[in-house]
């Protein structure tokens, strides 16, 4: 019988979605809900059955298809420059052709999931690009990477979708836009080149501003103004970082290389390496943004279109927490490591404490919506400056939860400015009672914002915290500034619980709101995945956690490898290479070009040796 | 019993997760589908769930009493794992969600399903008429859900679940009715004071993490002697590093306490929220904004006594720490004092009921905080009863009232009604018996659990733990006892003289509440519709109002009460240390076996206290009946009227609203205006304005030399190409020099220009090595130590003109402390044109010393 419980026990979720797609639409005749619940709870099945294991061997790694992500990049580029030849009269076409190749990279990106992601790289696929200076064509994927492609492929059809709905003129071009910052977004998080990094780094700012630009509200050049210059003031500071960690790295081995694997080898001695850290970190604060550099990001929301404040908010910021943890934490871990604990304040004071108190004075709703990224950014840093298991997977965790919930809140936003074309909190209130479904879904992603166990906000901010707590990275202060970051659950509860009260409870006084329509079967189909998303990471959450554990690992210790390399070498005023580790982690570390060329140039040899006898 | 060993076994008991998930699909149907099901779909589904859930706890309750004698055996049900956490060590250790069944949460689970069942029965009723019906059982089916992960979950993050589940379905409930901006208000004030708990609880599990490394139940309990090390808590780190040389006394004074201590004062944060006690009791009262029947369930018999099961719960960790136990007993203590003075001067039936459970509730902890968990985890059953039971009737008389009264407010107004034992038979004797209870009449439920209570706080007192520092630890004071037992005694004739007070004015003397008339034809009303647009603005009284004959409610409604009624008479007995029947005790044993042994007890005769307890009742509830039947109220209004402040100071709550007001949130708010003008001054104006600001200024220089005129830009260029004229005309002489002390090889090569030719003195002599210019352009000796030679270079360029330099070389004596060898690099072209890099010895051809942080090479 028990056994028999435990089947029915399992049964439970196919039979929640059977009923949700048998009932939820209304007007079907009887076979056609039993239909659509079959197929939902088909689909479930099929989701359960294909969901691959925990991290399997690395050994079939060969048949892993390298030209997928490669794929998966330039499917929308390609696809963005067909574009252009379709003609401008016919939105429709223009339209599904959108969909098409994000749909088509959605389910490809679904691959990547097949792969039993170990502590290597996978779809590694490398082409020369410009050998005399060692450029290469390098995208790979690992545990970090994965969720955030995957986030950016789910993210970028739902802001079109929502945009598509609110916009009506330049489709074409904001079509083009959609599918440009696709690629270049995916480019960045899988990009193992700095050069290429850098490229799809740049890349992607130029349609970001055009869609605030040309999409955005009253003051949208201004803040597009910002926006980019703003970007452009880290970029140009990490390009400097770069180009410095390019020449090192030519002096050291004699030939230069822009390749990650390499120059992640490279221990800086202190002056130097503080300011190449300081010119990656720079770079990545102002995109996440931390305080206080984070001006730009209000601004930039509130001019946004709702499409491109979800892509802001969903997948552009994660790629300084990102760049963070690939960049800062894997090449110059020893500064890292340094400055975690006073950075860590900076987070908590700066981003989550002051983020939050910020937030709670805002009257536009979009706004408070922005700062309040700040505040959940926050939590993500100062996981990364934990810099352990907890904290790391709690951060990476937390940057799909921001991006699902702040989506999400976006979107939501978006559908009460399409209606009322004003976000300001006091036009609003007593909205309760004429758009019950909307007030509902608004609580639920309210309270993943604000973290209520069971939804996803919860389990990232939980693991950022009892990751801090147990941090050995942040010394002394680790319990002081835990305790200082679980304060800021509080104050998440009393920003968005007063904005909640204050748009939707209370008497319907303002008359321009008598007769809203709740939301539409558009607006709903597209915050569904956002709505499904923050419960399947509520309750299960090592779906995600499982797969990205040994690249957080790996993670860890490299961190720790090059801290340990950089305490032995301080007080040296040269750079030092580490020694090469080997293993799946090296896969595809670049040649060195004077291998082949001293072998042949024999005379040049002679002259090595003759010198190395000539001295002493 | 065996069948049920062999169904259900130990390890993999799904039972538990049938109970949990029940309500839970009763929540989703009525949430979802509610509005198209129609009232009684949603019924039916609300409430077959939630008793299905009951028999299943009664099932699991017997299968658990079946393995007895067999020590703590507890039940397990596994479901997935969860997430992953790291320890200290960097170990990692899995979190499930995972539920267990112990005598102790078997009988939460049944007092919760069972309320649980009957407050759904009667709320079927109560708010039948309510537009939002279907929305209310989602919440209420929600709320049994969380509660019930809240109580068997195996682990904290399973209970925190739970535990902000409850806060959640707390809020929703508050603001049930949300178009009334006070009740949004008071859910939003329930959701932001408990999360300050949770605070607490979160900092409390980091801290396990840290010192124990675990966080299910058995982990935790294992690893307790852990949390005996002690911690430095002051001064901060922050102050040592601004004071460095600060003697550690004053306020520099070094505090250490025990890891037990501070995570035991976090979980009490965490409870004090959920169960309403100082400082965090403010959310409660306001909390009865609600419809009553969520005030019964959640705000008075579960949700509130959630931070009494989590004591309970983890009994063995609060017992390593007198100094958190006897915190969380004098809190109690003293808030069950202080809310029931607060409750003397509440004319709102359910403020008055409210303040009450406040007060209650700080019993339990009284009992708790001594470590009597049997004791005190036993008023939480009874209380349960008696309470529920008082909030139902209440509600019960609120439904009669508000017959003719609409507004919320003036319906739970004492001061209009009274003498509605007449008109509601079923209600006053289940209220009664209620009272009978809560003011602790002999026999009934209440004086036993009360009196145990009270018993323990005078007797008992906790262990001092060995610290394994050897460290002085908190000793229980010894005038601990008296103390704690006076507060509670103090509360219970308080207890006696208002909740009489109450049940005077309710169901006594005449009624008041509008002049009854018989036949009385109301218009079409519905009860609770509290849509108050067609908003009734008599005043209600005998002189002012007509209405009919109050009713007694329908049978969904009084069973409840019945039920519960009686068993606020009769649960006492479960527990009866008068006459040594103890089964609840020792049911409970197992799970307090590893606390108990850390809790001292001292033997009194218990004829004395018994004596007190009944004397302490006569007193409060003899007073209330010569104050409001014997006097008909007269010495409550002498005293209100020649103490008018104090009396308005007692009514408004002692102003403690204010003060948080004024304080704490006033001191937010201020903090948040100062950020916001930081943001938008400060940071964004150094950063963005500032910076627009500079740039802006340099381009309106440049600007104006931009004027458009050719001759101004032709002038500009004639300085300019005279500039470079100029350049060209004159030679520079300089040169790169290579120093190597170790060799002692020097070397100095001049730059190359235009025309150049170069004439060297390199030797020292002062006169030129070779009169002629040459295009010698780099010259190199060799140096002994000590000695010093001074080198002359003079550059002719093509139009004749020369530049002199000197160079001036010292080789110093060599440092002999531990010289290392660096190899250097360089950089030249080989002939293919690739840039390579040769390591070479010092002292080899060509060699430069870089820069200190540049790039070398160590060998």
């Amino acid at each position: 019988v028990n056994s028999v419980a435990r089947g029915i026990f399992d049964l439970l979720p196919y039979l929640a979605v059977f009923a949700v797609g048998a009932f939820v639409p209304r007007r079907q005749s009887a076979a056609e809900r039993f239909t659509i619940g079959f197929v939902a709870a088909f689909c479930l099945f099929m989701l359960r059955a294909l969901w691959p294991g925990t991290g399997g061997p690395e050994s079939d790694i060969t048949s892993e298809p390298g030209f997928l992500l490669t794929a998966l990049i330039f499917l929308p580029i390609v696809g963005a420059v067909l574009l252009l030849f379709l003609p401008r009269q016919s939105p429709v076409l223009l339209r599904r052709f959108t969909y098409g190749v994000l749909a088509l990279d959605f389910i490809g990106s679904l691959f990547l999931l097949r792969a039993p992601l170990g502590r290597g790289w996978h779809f590694q696929h490398i082409v020369e690009w410009i050998p005399s200076l060692g450029i290469r064509y390098h995208v790979a994927v690992d545990g970090v990477s994965l969720w955030l492609i995957l986030l950016t492929t789910l993210t970028t059809p739902i802001a079109l979708h929502v945009s598509l709905g609110s916009i009506q003129n330049r489709i074409k071009d904001l079509c083009f836009a959609f599918l440009v910052l696709h690629g270049a977004m995916l480019g960045a998080f899988v990009a193992l080149d700095l050069f290429l990094f850098f490229v799809f780094w740049e890349l992607l700012l130029v349609p970001m501003i055009v869609m605030i630009g040309v999409w955005g509200g009253v003051e949208k050049i201004k803040a597009a103004y910002k926006f980019f210059l703003y970007t452009m003031a880290g970029s140009m500071l990490m390009l400097a970082a770069i180009l410095y960690l390019v020449w090192t790295h030519t002096k050291l081995e004699g030939y230069p290389t822009f390749d990650y694997l390499a120059l992640s080898r490279l221990v800086l001695p202190q002056p130097a390496a503080w300011l190449v850290f300081f010119g990656f970190f720079i770079a990545f604060a102002i995109k996440v943004p931390m305080w206080p550099v984070h001006t730009w990001l209000p601004d930039a929301h509130v001019q946004a279109p709702t499409g491109g404040s979800i892509i802001l908010a969903a997948v552009l910021l994660k790629l300084g927490t990102y760049g963070y943890i690939r960049f800062c934490m894997g090449m110059l871990s020893g500064p890292a490591w340094q400055a975690a604990a006073t950075l860590a304040g900076v987070a908590i004071m700066g981003g989550i404490v002051y983020g939050a108190l910020v937030a709670w004075k805002q009257d536009d709703v979009k706004r408070l919506v922005a700062y309040s990224s700040v505040a959940h950014m926050g939590f993500v840093m100062l996981g990364l400056f934990a810099a352990n298991e907890a904290g790391i997977s709690g951060s990476i965790l937390q940057m799909l939860n921001h991006g699902v919930s702040t989506g999400a809140l976006f979107l939501l936003v978006g559908v009460i400015y399409d209606r009322r074309h004003t976000r300001l909190v006091r036009e609003f209130g007593g909205l309760a009672k004429v758009m019950p479904v909307y007030t509902a879904l608004f609580i639920v992603v309210t309270m993943s914002s604000v973290g209520v166990p069971g939804t996803n906000g919860f389990v990232g901010e939980f693991l950022v915290i009892i990751g801090t707590f147990v941090s050995q990275t942040l010394g002394g202060n680790a319990r002081v500034q835990a305790a200082g970051a679980a304060f800021g659950v509080v104050l998440a509860a009393v920003y968005m619980l007063t904005v909640v009260q204050k748009m939707f409870f209370g008497p319907l006084k303002n008359p321009k709101n008598y007769h809203l329509n709740d939301m539409n079967t558009r607006e709903i189909v597209a915050i569904t995945p956002f709505i499904a998303l923050i419960f399947v990471i509520g309750w299960f959450p090592n779906l995600f956690l499982d797969r990205m554990k040994p690249a957080v690992a790996v993670v860890v210790e490299r961190f720790q490898d090059g801290r340990r390399a950089y305490q032995e070498n301080q007080g040296n005023t040269v750079a030092v290479m580490q020694a090469r580790r080997g293993g799946p982690l090296e896969r595809g570390y670049p040649k060195n070009p004077n291998d082949k060329i001293e072998a042949l140039d024999e005379g040049a040899q002679a002259q090595a040796q003759a010198e190395q006898k000539e001295a002493p | 019993m065996q069948a049920l060993q062999v169904l259900f076994p130990r390890h993999d008991c799904t039972l538990l997760a049938f109970i949990v998930v029940l309500p839970l699909i009763g929540a989703a149907i009525n949430g979802v589908f509610g509005k198209r099901l129609g009232r009684e779909a949603v019924t039916l589904a609300g409430l077959s769930t939630v008793f299905a859930s009951f028999l299943l706890s009664v099932g699991a309750f017997s299968l658990l009493a079946s393995y007895e004698g067999e020590g703590a055996v507890r039940l397990y049900w596994r479901g997935w794992q969860w997430m992953t956490m790291s320890s200290r060590g960097g170990n990692s250790f899995p979190i499930e969600v995972a539920l267990s069944l112990d005598q102790l949460n078997a009988t939460m689970a049944l007092v919760v399903t069972g309320v649980g069942f009957l407050i759904h029965l009667y709320s079927s009723k109560y708010m039948e008429e309510d537009p939002g019906f279907y929305r209310f059982f989602a919440y209420l089916n929600l709320f049994i859900f969380s509660m019930l992960v809240l109580i068997l979950g195996d682990n904290l993050p399973v209970l925190f679940v739970g535990w902000e589940g409850v806060g959640l379905c707390s809020y929703l409930l508050i603001g049930f009715w949300f178009h009334e901006e006070k009740n949004a208000a008071a859910g939003k004030k329930a959701f932001i004071t408990n999360r300050i708990g949770d605070f607490g609880l979160l900092c409390a599990m980091g801290l396990l993490v840290y010192y124990v490394g675990a966080l299910d139940w058995t982990g935790i309990e294992g690893g307790a002697q852990n949390l005996l090390q002690t911690i430095e808590v002051w001064p901060p780190r922050i102050l040592e590093l601004a004071f460095p040389d600060a003697s550690r006394t004053g306020l520099m004074t070094p505090v250490s306490v025990t890891a037990a201590t501070l995570i035991c004062l976090a979980l009490f944060l965490g409870a004090a929220g959920k169960s309403a006690q100082i400082p965090l009791y403010v959310w409660l009262p306001d909390a009865m904004a609600g419809p009553t029947p969520v005030s019964a369930l959640i705000h008075a018999a579960t949700m509130v006594t959630a931070g009494v099961y989590l004591v309970c719960r983890l009994s063995a960790v609060f017992v390593l720490s007198p100094a958190a136990m006897f915190v969380v007993a004098l809190v109690g203590a003293l808030t069950a004092v202080f809310a029931a003075s607060i409750a003397f001067a509440q004319n709102d039936i359910k403020k008055v009921l409210a303040y009450s459970t406040v007060s209650q509730l700080g019993y339990m902890f009284l009992g708790v905080g001594v470590g009597a968990f049997t004791a005190g985890f036993f008023h939480v059953v009874t209380h349960a009863f008696f309470k529920a039971c008082m909030f139902l009737g209440a509600g019960s008389v609120i439904h009669a009232m508000h017959a003719r009264i609409h507004d919320t407010d003036q319906s739970q107004d004492m001061t209009f009604m009274g003498g509605l034992r007449r008109y509601m038979p079923y209600t006053f004797w289940t209220f009664a018996f209620a009272w009978a209870a809560i003011i602790g009449i002999p026999l009934t439920s209440g004086f036993f659990s009360k009196d145990e209570i009270l018993i323990k706080a005078f007797s008992n007192s906790i262990v001092t733990p060995s610290l394994s520092g050897g460290e002085q630890a908190f000793a229980w004071p010894t005038w601990a006892g008296p103390v704690l037992y006076g507060l509670g005694l103090a509360g219970a004739v308080m207890t006696a003289f208002y909740m009489t007070r109450l049940f005077i004015r309710t169901f006594f003397g005449e009624f008041r509440g509008w002049k009854i008339v018989k036949n009385f034809r109301a218009h079409a009303h519905g009860h609770d519709d509290h849509g108050h647009d067609h908003h009734h603005h008599e005043k209600p009284g005998v002189e002012h109002m007509e209405g009919p004959t109050p009713h007694e409610s329908p049978w969904q409604m009084w069973l409840p009460l019945a039920i519960l009624g009686g068993l606020s008479l009769v649960a006492g007995f479960l527990n009866a240390h008068l006459f040594h029947w103890v089964a609840f005790d020792e049911w409970l044993a197992p799970v307090f076996s590893k606390s108990s042994k850390f809790v001292e007890s001292a033997h009194h005769g218990e004829g004395l206290f018994i004596a007190l307890a009944i004397a302490a009742t006569t007193v409060g509830a003899g007073g209330a009946y010569y104050v409001y039947v014997q006097q008909n109220g007269a010495p409550a209004h002498q005293l209100a009227t020649s103490a008018p402040g104090f009396y308005a100071l007692v009514r408004d709550k002692w102003r403690i609203d204010e003060l948080y007001e004024a304080t704490v949130i006033g001191a937010v708010d201020t903090l948040a205006e100062i950020s916001v003008w930081l943001d938008r001054w400060i940071v964004d104006g150094i950063l963005a304005r500032l910076t627009t600001a500079i740039v802006a200024g340099f381009g309106a220089a440049l600007r104006l030399v931009q004027t458009g005129r050719v001759q101004a830009y032709a002038a500009v260029m004639v300085v300019g190409l005279g500039g470079l004229g100029w350049y060209f005309l004159m030679p520079r002489a300089e040169a790169r020099t290579v120093e190597n002390h170790a060799t002692g090889a020097y070397s100095v090569t001049a730059a190359p220009g235009f025309g150049y030719s170069y004439r060297w003195d390199a030797n020292g002599d002062g006169k030129w090595d070779n009169e002629k210019f040459s295009d010698r352009s780099e010259v190199s000796f060799n140096l002994n130590v000590d000695q010093t030679r001074k080198v002359v270079l003079e550059v002719k360029n093509a139009f004749g003109r020369v530049a002199e330099k000197e160079f001036t070389f010292q080789r110093p004596r060599p440092d002999r402390s531990g010289a290392t060898g660096t190899t250097v690099i360089d950089v030249e072209r080989d002939a293919k044109g690739q840039l390579r890099g040769q390591p070479r010895k010092p002292g080899g051809a060509g060699s430069a010393e870089l820069p200190a942080g540049h790039p070398e090479v160590t060998p």
